[in-house]
């Protein structure tokens, strides 16, 4: 039995090689077309360019600049426009002569206030007082910084994958930072004093009794398109997308439902009215992503739903890819673009890009590897990594507390727990609490070093926090003397506390599962209370038992946390006594008549400062009470490559658009 | 055979029925229950906002249905004989049903049975848009367009009005003391309510009075913005799928998984996605296995005791007991990171600047591009290897033993004694007779194929089926962990099936019949 190579056998060989060679040649056609596709990308890109920004060529960029000052002017006054200096590419600037206002033409403004002199007040409503906004500008101008370069490419490396890019509709803080690169809102709170800047919005007046707000858009402010922001599209982005029923935004639809109607005054004012007058009106209003109506209108509702990144805005990225059929899917790396129509100031990176990496040790090394440029590291990465030798020629380690800092601390139950009160209704026994758990030793030795130490509710970034108060000392004999005052005793000498009717002070105190720091915490508080003479049990349970608990108020001590998002938010849920019903998130039932004064306060007060000395208050109110003890701010931690300049750490995080990439290292932020 | 394979067949229906159940009761009966990261909103929302949202989103999932009907509502989704009014698609693919039907009102039948509405409230209803046109198909599709938002928007006022209702009720039951009347969850048991008359004379029953009056007021709205989008739904503004066997009840068409609540995504979309680049990661790594464990376990079993034998099986253990967690971390922890060797990606499967590669490698002055291929399997090595190494040991000790039974046996032994060369007599003698337990091994490859590996895709950041099952799991996302669930199943129970078929033709002695 031979085997021979027969006539079979060659037609079958003929066969695989044409496919063979059928298939390669496929291959490098598709690759041909490859190649000029992408030189005929890469020069309309460099055309845009030039055409909106004025790129190495000093005529065209003249000529851009001219051009839009012209357009500046003819939309500042649609009459009576005269243009002085003729043809020259001298950058004079065009003198204008007001509207038929009465008031004398101003010859080249040179303060402020002779600016808001000239302003167009027509929009406005008459006899309440105008807050003019500044143009939004750099916080720290990159062009200043030694080493300044324009274009180049950012990568940050994420540690989970956004579900999607379409606003309002992602929930994920991931998918947020993207958005927030991409989508501009009419005002925003400003990167070093928190304070809110019109960002969109050059005006607006706000009612006195806080029933309504209203808003002046910027004239050149443009989406990423060029079509003008508009006061219709403010509107339709609050009626026709977030109210519509139809999609999928009702996280967004619930937090904005004090806005009761928007109605658009003329192309470039609209107003919003509200359905109650509370002190985050103003910046839930004006914090909206204003979305282009002309993009978003041609979809479908369930287009729009069942999208994953489908986002257009006007800020100082864009996505490269509008198309339904091409946008962004969860597997891919994230991509933005510098728009360059931003009608801001200019970007200096020409793209960012957002990068997942699931597992920590993959993308620190990821990091190392020059794979990405800013990575959010774990607490002992960052603090074994910063103490390598040469790690800080070529890197900046980052840390510091900023308005997205939560907090970290023990509820104690004010309340009863199953119709018994347990030893935490008594504020002298809180305190004791607080005072036997050492706080800075905590964050040394189980929060790796970092963290600071919490003393209330407010962020203390935030002009909320009062400053003059100081967290409670570690002083267990001071907390014996209170544990004695509230009847607390060792009676019988065995070491455990007990009350006058000999019941042992013992606790359970209940936490979700989870690893190291978990088990830390649990041994050392344990160990504390028992030298206290308290018996503690823990209860680990899973998250969504834990949350359970939670809700039915069944249990004698939690230990969690809470994340924070903005420098103010309403003290209502956690704090008022009000909460504690409905399984509001007062679940210690915390009921204190000063506090809900106090918050009822805040809510109504529209007054800026007048409303921080509330919080203040508040503050004190809180930390005299303990009805937490408040254990740890959470600090941002961030390894940035050295060779990135301008990276400011913010009192609001990070400001990606203020970056830039240098050829080599560049000067540290604040040397 | 046929009749067999029938009969296998057959079977199935009931087997992925009972598989899909117990997966369905687990994920019920787990904490939290379906859909428990629809509810976390802690600290950020009112109270009476969040329950209002949670009511909203059970509403639209169908959550705040009993279990077992859940069920069979995903049952009747996905068979392809449908029942009732066929659904129609719209132009960019999505499905477009007759509305769904609103609830009663809650006590309607005991509490509030009389309960009328004012005239206001009625002027009120009377004021509500009227139906559009449906002359032609302009209007049909304008008005269907229409009318789904009106009932969308009239829904959801319903469902805000009755957990409102809820609360009061629950908040009165608390008040008058009714056993029973409330759930651990605080919320109000219809049916022991329904057994107790409410005493008007109760402070907090004000309040349920009037919350039930805006119930019905909504409620009435509601059911006639269904009405009129049953009406513009028959109007048939989108074509409909399927194919009809008894007109207007029963009909065929293709299963439907419905959207993943936990990304708003369409189930199908999310593996779509995962799946290609799992069964990429296998396509690679199997045949790995295969090329390498066989003719080892082969050479162990002709050389046996020698050190081939020993020393193989010695290496094929140890690595089949790395656990593919520390492998993964040391693999990118020295052969990933330059610190060390550097030599391949951390993590993902393409470079950064992968989409403007061109497919194949080629020389440009004097350097190599690796193009988008190259690029590809260099990602995919780290992955791949770890994915690999655990795989020998089973598959090898199998081949061996199954030669060693067979080397000697008598046939074995005439063939040699009549001078079938050493080479011919374990190649095409033993070999072919040890193949049939590597026929079984062979066929549960492929559900493992479909499951992905958790571990190993979440420590290289590889978005495939084991990422996707597992947060579907974590999210309690019913319809992914469903529609998983029976894909899995459905490719175990036809590798089994496929198993059985290459058993009776590889060994002429089983037969089925």
């Amino acid at each position: 039995m031979q085997n021979r190579f027969g006539l079979k056998d060659f037609v079958l060989l003929v066969l695989l090689v044409v496919v063979a060679v059928s298939v390669w040649l496929g291959i490098s056609a598709g690759d041909r077309n490859l190649e000029v596709l992408l030189r005929i990308e890469k020069r309309l890109g460099d055309l845009e360019t030039s055409l909106f920004t004025g790129g190495d060529s000093a005529k065209t960029g003249d000529l851009a600049k001219e051009v839009a000052e012209l357009r500046t002017a003819i939309l500042q006054r649609p009459v009576n426009v005269i243009i002085q200096g003729g043809g020259t590419a001298s950058a004079a600037p065009a003198e204008v002569v007001p509207a038929g206002s009465g008031q004398a033409p101003t010859s080249t403004p040179s303060s402020p206030s002779a600016t808001t002199a000239s302003r167009d007040e027509s929009w406005a409503r008459p006899g309440v007082a105008i807050e003019w906004q500044e143009p939004w500008r750099f916080s720290s101008d990159p062009r200043e910084v030694p080493g300044f370069r324009v274009g180049g490419e950012f990568t940050e490396i994420f540690g989970a994958q956004p579900a999607k890019l379409t606003p309002y509709l992602s929930s994920d803080v991931y998918g947020r930072r993207v958005i927030d690169e991409v989508c501009d809102s009419l005002a925003a709170y400003d990167p070093a004093t928190l304070a809110i800047r019109g960002r969109l919005a050059s005006a607006w007046q706000q009612d006195p009794d806080g029933l309504w707000l209203r808003v002046r858009i910027r004239d050149d402010a443009v989406f990423s398109d060029g079509a003008p922001v508009t006061a219709e599209d403010v509107r339709w982005t609050l009626k026709d997308f977030v109210f519509n029923p139809q999609i999928e935004a009702e996280r967004s639809r619930s937090t904005l439902d004090m806005i009761e109607d928007v109605t658009v005054i003329d192309e470039k004012t609209v107003e919003f009215v509200f359905n109650q007058a509370l002190f985050t009106n103003l910046a839930y209003s004006l914090g909206i992503y204003v979305l282009p109506k002309h993009f978003y209108a041609q979809f479908e509702p369930s287009t729009i739903n069942q999208s994953t990144g489908l986002l257009m805005g006007s800020g100082g990225f864009k996505m490269p890819a509008l198309d339904p059929a091409r946008q962004w899917a969860p597997g891919e790396d994230v991509v933005i673009v510098r728009n360059d129509r931003f009608w801001g100031p200019r970007t200096p990176l020409e793209r960012l890009r957002y990068k997942t990496v699931t597992n920590d040790l993959a993308s620190l090394v990821a990091y190392r590897n020059g794979e990405g440029d800013m990575l959010t590291p774990t607490s002992p990465q960052f603090n074994q990594t910063r103490a390598e030798p040469d790690w800080e020629k070529n890197n900046w380690s980052l840390e510091w507390v900023n308005m997205r800092s939560g907090y970290s601390f023990i509820a104690w139950q004010c309340g009863p727990r199953n119709g018994r009160l347990t030893p935490f209704h008594d504020r002298r026994v809180r305190r004791g609490m607080t005072m036997i758990l050492d706080r800075e030793r905590m964050i040394r030795d189980i929060f790796d070093g970092i963290g600071i130490v919490s003393t209330g509710p407010n962020n203390p970034e935030s002009p909320t926090a009062n400053p003059a108060v100081e967290p409670w000392p570690y002083d267990p004999e001071q907390a014996r003397a209170l544990f004695a005052e509230a009847g607390w005793e060792d009676r019988n000498g065995d070491g455990v506390l007990e009350d006058a009717e000999g019941k042992e002070f013992q606790f359970e105190l209940t936490m979700a599962t989870g690893g190291e720091i978990v088990e830390r915490i649990t041994s050392y508080v344990k160990g504390q209370c028992t030298r206290a003479g308290i018996r503690c049990n823990i209860r680990l349970v899973d998250w969504s038992i834990y949350q359970d608990l939670l809700k039915r108020r069944d249990f004698d001590a939690v230990m969690m946390a809470w994340s924070a998002s903005s420098p103010e938010s309403d003290p209502k849920q956690i704090w008022h006594s009000s909460s504690i019903l409905d399984q509001g998130d007062n679940f210690i039932q915390w009921s204190n008549a000063d506090a809900d004064g106090l918050i009822d306060a805040i809510r109504r007060t529209l007054d800026v400062d007048e409303r921080m000395m509330i919080w203040h208050r508040f503050h004190e109110v809180v930390h005299e009470d303990q009805p937490y003890t408040f254990i740890r701010v959470s600090p941002w931690l961030r390894f940035v490559k050295g060779d990135i300049g301008n990276v400011e750490t913010y009192k609001v995080g990070l400001v990606p658009s203020e970056f830039f990439r240098g050829a080599g290292p560049v000067p540290k932020p604040g040397s | 055979m046929l009749s067999y394979i029938a009969r296998r067949l057959a079977m199935m229906l009931p087997t992925l029925v009972g598989i899909t159940l117990l997966v369905f009761l687990l994920i019920a009966l787990s904490p939290g229950g379906i859909g428990a990261s629809l509810r976390v909103s802690g600290g950020q929302m009112e109270a009476s906002k969040a329950a209002q949202l949670e009511a909203y989103l059970e509403d639209r999932y169908g959550l705040d249905d009993p279990v077992l009907m859940q069920y069979a509502r995903w049952l009747g989704r996905i068979s392809p004989v449908k029942f009732g009014a066929r659904d129609q698609v719209t132009p960019s693919g999505e499905l477009v049903r007759p509305p769904k039907d609103v609830k009663p009102l809650f006590l309607g039948d005991s509490w509030f049975s009389d309960l009328a509405l004012d005239d206001a409230a009625k002027a009120r209803l009377a004021a509500l848009p009227p139906p559009g046109p449906l002359l032609d198909e302009a209007q049909v599709l304008e008005e269907h367009k229409a009318a789904t938002r009106a009932y969308a928007a009239a829904r959801a006022s319903y469902v805000a009005a009755t957990r409102r209702l809820k609360d009061a009720v629950a908040t009165y039951a608390e008040e008058t003391g009714i056993a029973g009347a409330v759930d651990a969850d605080g919320k109000p048991v219809e049916g022991v309510l329904a057994r107790h008359d409410p005493v008007d004379a109760a402070p907090s029953w004000q309040p349920v009075q009037a919350a039930a009056l805006q119930a019905l007021e909504s409620l009435e709205a509601a059911e006639a913005a269904g009405a009129r989008l049953g009406r513009a739904f028959d109007a048939r503004p989108f074509p409909e799928v399927g194919v009809p066997i008894i007109p207007g009840s029963l009909s065929l068409a293709a299963p439907d998984f419905g959207v993943a609540f936990s990304r708003g995504r369409p189930v199908l979309d999310l593996i779509a996605t995962a799946l290609p680049v799992t069964i990429l990661l296998n396509v690679l790594a199997i045949p790995v296995i295969y090329l390498i464990a066989i003719p080892t376990g082969m050479l162990a079993a002709v050389r046996r005791g020698s050190w081939v034998d020993v020393g193989t099986g010695a290496l094929f253990v140890a690595l089949w007991s790395v656990p593919t967690v520390w492998a993964g971390v040391l693999a990118i922890g020295y052969l990933a990171n330059k610190q060390y060797l550097g030599l391949f990606p951390v993590s993902g499967l393409h470079d950064s600047g992968a989409d403007s590669m061109l497919y194949l490698p080629r020389v440009v002055d004097g350097t190599l591009e690796p193009g988008y291929l190259l690029d590809l399997l260099w990602h995919l090595a780290l992955p791949v290897a770890c994915l690999v190494y655990g795989g020998f040991a089973v598959l090898a000790k199998q081949t061996r033993a199954a030669m060693l039974d067979n080397l000697s046996a008598d046939y074995v032994r005439t063939a040699r004694a009549k001078g079938v060369p050493a080479r011919a007599v374990i190649l095409r003698h033993v070999f072919r007779n040890s193949l049939l337990p590597l026929i079984t091994m062979f066929v549960s490859v492929f559900p493992a194929m479909l499951a992905g590996s958790v571990v190993i895709e979440r420590i290289f950041s590889v978005p495939g089926m084991g990422s996707l099952i597992i947060e579907a799991i974590n999210l309690r996302d019913r319809e992914l962990i469903l529609a998983n669930t029976l894909m899995i199943a459905c490719v175990n129970l036809l590798a089994l099936l496929l198993a059985d078929i290459l058993y009776a033709l590889a060994d002429p002695r089983v037969s089925y019949d």
